[in-house]
C-alpha cells in the first residue's frame, strides 16, 4: 500500500517536470476577467502551438500595494502585473527584479486607464465635470489613499486637474486653485473605503451620488447593467500599469523563458485587443488607434510626470505635510 | 507549583510576548520619529474618537445588558431558551458580516436610514453607526457576566427588604446593584477592551474620514498600507497601553465594589 503510494507519488513527479511548465502571476484586481478569460488561454494555446509544452498557470488577484508587499514577503510569482509603477519598483529595491524592466517598447506598461467619474444611470445630479463635484448636494466616492493604489490615482486626478485647467486659463499652473479644489471634492466625501473594488461596491449600494474609479471598472459595470454610468472628464490623468519577469523567481523555477515570452505576448495586438475589449486603454498605437472611438482622448490628457513623478507626488500630495493630507486636517478644524 | 509555572509561560507567551515585540519593532525608528508619529493629528483623533465610542458604548451596553440579564433570570416567557441561545449569537458572526448588515439595515438606503437622513441625524457613517456596531460585538459580555450572578443570588435578603416596607427601586439600589456590581465592572472591561480593538465591522461602517469617522484601528491599518509600520505600531503600543491602565482602574473598582458588596 505505502509503496504503492511511494511509487504513484514518483510518477507525478517525473511527469510534471519534463511536459508541464508552471508560471505564477502575482496581478491586482481590476484585470481578472482579462486574464483569466482571453490572456491566458491564449498564451497556453500558443505556447503548445510553438514548443509542444503545456503551461499550467497559478493565478493571484489582490490590491497592488497588497500584492507587492506579498512578493518581498516570499510569494514566489514569476511575473508581476500591478496597478502602480511603484509597487513593481518595491520589488527591484528588494533584489528580486535585477534587469531593466522598463527597457521595452512600452517602458514596462501593459495597459493603460483614465480616472473617470461614474454616476447613477440618467446622471439625475447632472454631473458634467469635476466643479460638479464641489457642489453641496452632490456627495462623492473614493476610497482611502493611505490603502488604495486607485485612490491615489484619483486624487491625482483631481489635483492634476485642478492645475491643468488653471494653465489652461491663465498660462500659469495655480496651485491654490487646484488645492481648493481638491479640498473642496473631500469635503463631499462621506466614505473612504479600503480598495477601489470596495468603493465601487459601497457607490453600487447606493451610497454617494458620484464615484471617481478606474475608466474599466466603469465601463465593465455598466456593460454588466449595474447601477452605474460615468463621463471622461476633459482633464483627467492616465494610469499606466506595469508588467515585470521577476528574476529571482524565474532563476528559481527555471522558467524564465515562458515568463519571457508571457511578457511579450502580452504586449501583442492580439492581447492589447482583448484587454480593450474589458475596458483597458492600449500601450499599443495601432490598437489605441482601431479602439479610438470607445476611447476618446480627453482633451487636458495628463500623466504622473505631470505632477512631478511618483516619488514626487509620494511627499508634496501624500506626505505628513502633503497637500492632501493638509486639506483633511483643515476640513476637519472647520 | 507546576501548574502556576505553566500558567504564567502561557501568558508570557501568548500576551506578553507579542506586546513585547510591538514596541520593540515600533522603536526600531528611534524615539523622536516615534513621537511624532504617536503625536501625529490624524492619529490623536483617532484614539480620542475610539475612546469616546468605546465609553459611550459601554454605558450603554451596561445598562441595556444587565437589563436584559435581569428579565432572562426573573422572567417566565415563550421561547425564553431560544432568546436565550441568541445572545451569543454576536460572537458567531465575522465582524464583517455586522458591518454589511446594519449598513444594510441602518444606511441612507434603508426605510430607517433614509427616513433619519431626512430629518437630518445620519446614523451608518457617522458616530451613531459606529456605537451600534460595537454594541453589537460587545452585547454578550454583560449579559452573560451578570446571568449567573443573578442566578446565584439569594432573594432572602430582597424579601425582607420588601416586607420592610422598601419600594422596588430602592431594594435595586441598596440591595441588587451592589451585589452585582463586581459582574456589571467584569461586562463592561471586556466589552470596552473589544471595542477598542473592533475593526472589521468599523471599517465597513464607519466611513473612514480622518479626524471625523476615523477609528484608531482603521488608522492603524491605513499606516500599516502606507509603509509606516513604526507609526502603526507606535499608536497600537499607545492604544495598548491605555487600555491596560483603564482595565486596572475597572479591576481596583471591582475589588473595592467587593468589599462594599450587600453581605
Amino acid at each position: 500500500m505505502i509503496g504503492v503510494t511511494l511509487f504513484a507519488c514518483q510518477g507525478g513527479k517525473t511527469s510534471g517536470t519534463t511536459n508541464d511548465v508552471t508560471l505564477t502571476l502575482g496581478a491586482y484586481t481590476v484585470p481578472k476577467e482579462a486574464y483569466e478569460k482571453e490572456i491566458i488561454p491564449a498564451f497556453q494555446k500558443y505556447w503548445l502551438d510553438k514548443t509542444g509544452r503545456s503551461v499550467r498557470f497559478e493565478e493571484s488577484y489582490i490590491a497592488s500595494g497588497a500584492q507587492s508587499r506579498a512578493i518581498v514577503a516570499g510569494f514566489e510569482a514569476d511575473i508581476a502585473a500591478l496597478s502602480l509603477k511603484k509597487d513593481v519598483e518595491r520589488l527591484r529595491d528588494e533584489g528580486l527584479i535585477t534587469h531593466d524592466w522598463t527597457d521595452i517598447r512600452t517602458r514596462g506598461f501593459v495597459t493603460r486607464s483614465v480616472v473617470v467619474i461614474a454616476f447613477r444611470p440618467g446622471n439625475p445630479k447632472s454631473i458634467r465635470d469635476w466643479t460638479d463635484l464641489t457642489r453641496e448636494d452632490v456627495e462623492v466616492l473614493y476610497p482611502s489613499p493611505k490603502t488604495s493604489g486607485g485612490a491615489m490615482w484619483d486624487v491625482n486626478a483631481v489635483y492634476g486637474a485642478g492645475l491643468k485647467l488653471s494653465e489652461a486659463e491663465t498660462g500659469a499652473r495655480d496651485e491654490l486653485q487646484a488645492r481648493e479644489l481638491l479640498k473642496a471634492v473631500q469635503k463631499n466625501v462621506r466614505v473612504m473605503d479600503k480598495s477601489g473594488r470596495a468603493s465601487v461596491t459601497t457607490f453600487e449600494n447606493g451610497v454617494g451620488d458620484a464615484l471617481l474609479t478606474y475608466e474599466n471598472e466603469a465601463m465593465l459595470r455598466r456593460l454588466q447593467g449595474r447601477n452605474m454610468d460615468y463621463i471622461v472628464p476633459d482633464a483627467t490623468i492616465l494610469i499606466e500599469n506595469p508588467i515585470a519577469v521577476i528574476d529571482a523567481n524565474v532563476e528559481k523555477h527555471g522558467n524564465r523563458e515562458v515568463a519571457e515570452a508571457f511578457v511579450e505576448f502580452a504586449l501583442r495586438p492580439e492581447s492589447q485587443r482583448a484587454f480593450a475589449r474589458y475596458g483597458f486603454r492600449s500601450v499599443d498605437d495601432a490598437v489605441a488607434v482601431e479602439f479610438a472611438d470607445k476611447y476618446p482622448r480627453p482633451k487636458h490628457l495628463f500623466d504622473i510626470g505631470y505632477l512631478g513623478g511618483w516619488d514626487e507626488v509620494h511627499t508634496t500630495i501624500f506626505g505628513p505635510e502633503g497637500v492632501w493630507t493638509q486639506v483633511v486636517k483643515e476640513l476637519a478644524d472647520e | 507549583m507546576v501548574l502556576r509555572g505553566l500558567s504564567f509561560f502561557y501568558v508570557g507567551l501568548l500576551i506578553i510576548l507579542p506586546i513585547l515585540a510591538i514596541s520593540a519593532e515600533a522603536l526600531k525608528g528611534g524615539f523622536p520619529n516615534l513621537w511624532t508619529n504617536i503625536t501625529a493629528p490624524a492619529a490623536l483623533a483617532s484614539l480620542k474618537l475610539t475612546f469616546l465610542t468605546a465609553f459611550m458604548m459601554v454605558i450603554l451596553n451596561v445598562i441595556t445588558g444587565t437589563a436584559t440579564a435581569w428579565v432572562l433570570v426573573r422572567y417566565e416567557f415563550p421561547f425564553k431558551n431560544l432568546m436565550n441561545a441568541l445572545i451569543d449569537l454576536p460572537f458567531a458572526i465575522p465582524t464583517v458580516v455586522t458591518g454589511i448588515m446594519l449598513v444594510a439595515l441602518y444606511g441612507p438606503n434603508s426605510p430607517v436610514g433614509g427616513f433619519m437622513e431626512k430629518k437630518g441625524i445620519d446614523i451608518i457613517f457617522a458616530r451613531p453607526g459606529i456605537i451600534m456596531a460595537l454594541l453589537y460585538v460587545s452585547f454578550p459580555f454583560v449579559v452573560r457576566a451578570v446571568q449567573p450572578v443573578l442566578q446565584e443570588m439569594d432573594k432572602d435578603m430582597e424579601e425582607a427588604a420588601k416586607t420592610l416596607g422598601a419600594r422596588p427601586f430602592t431594594i435595586f439600589r441598596r440591595i441588587v446593584l451592589p451585589t452585582l456590581l463586581p459582574a456589571v465592572l467584569t461586562g463592561a472591561a471586556l466589552s470596552f477592551s473589544r471595542a477598542i480593538g473592533e475593526f472589521g465591522s468599523i471599517a465597513i461602517v464607519s466611513g473612514n474620514i480622518p479626524f471625523k469617522t476615523q477609528v484608531a484601528s482603521v488608522y492603524v491599518y491605513g499606516e500599516l498600507e502606507s509603509y509606516n509600520p513604526q507609526g502603526a505600531l507606535g499608536l497600537s503600543v499607545v492604544l495598548l497601553l491605555c487600555s491596560l491602565l483603564i482595565l486596572i482602574f475597572l479591576n481596583r473598582l471591582q475589588v473595592w465594589s467587593r468589599k462594599h458588596a450587600a453581605a
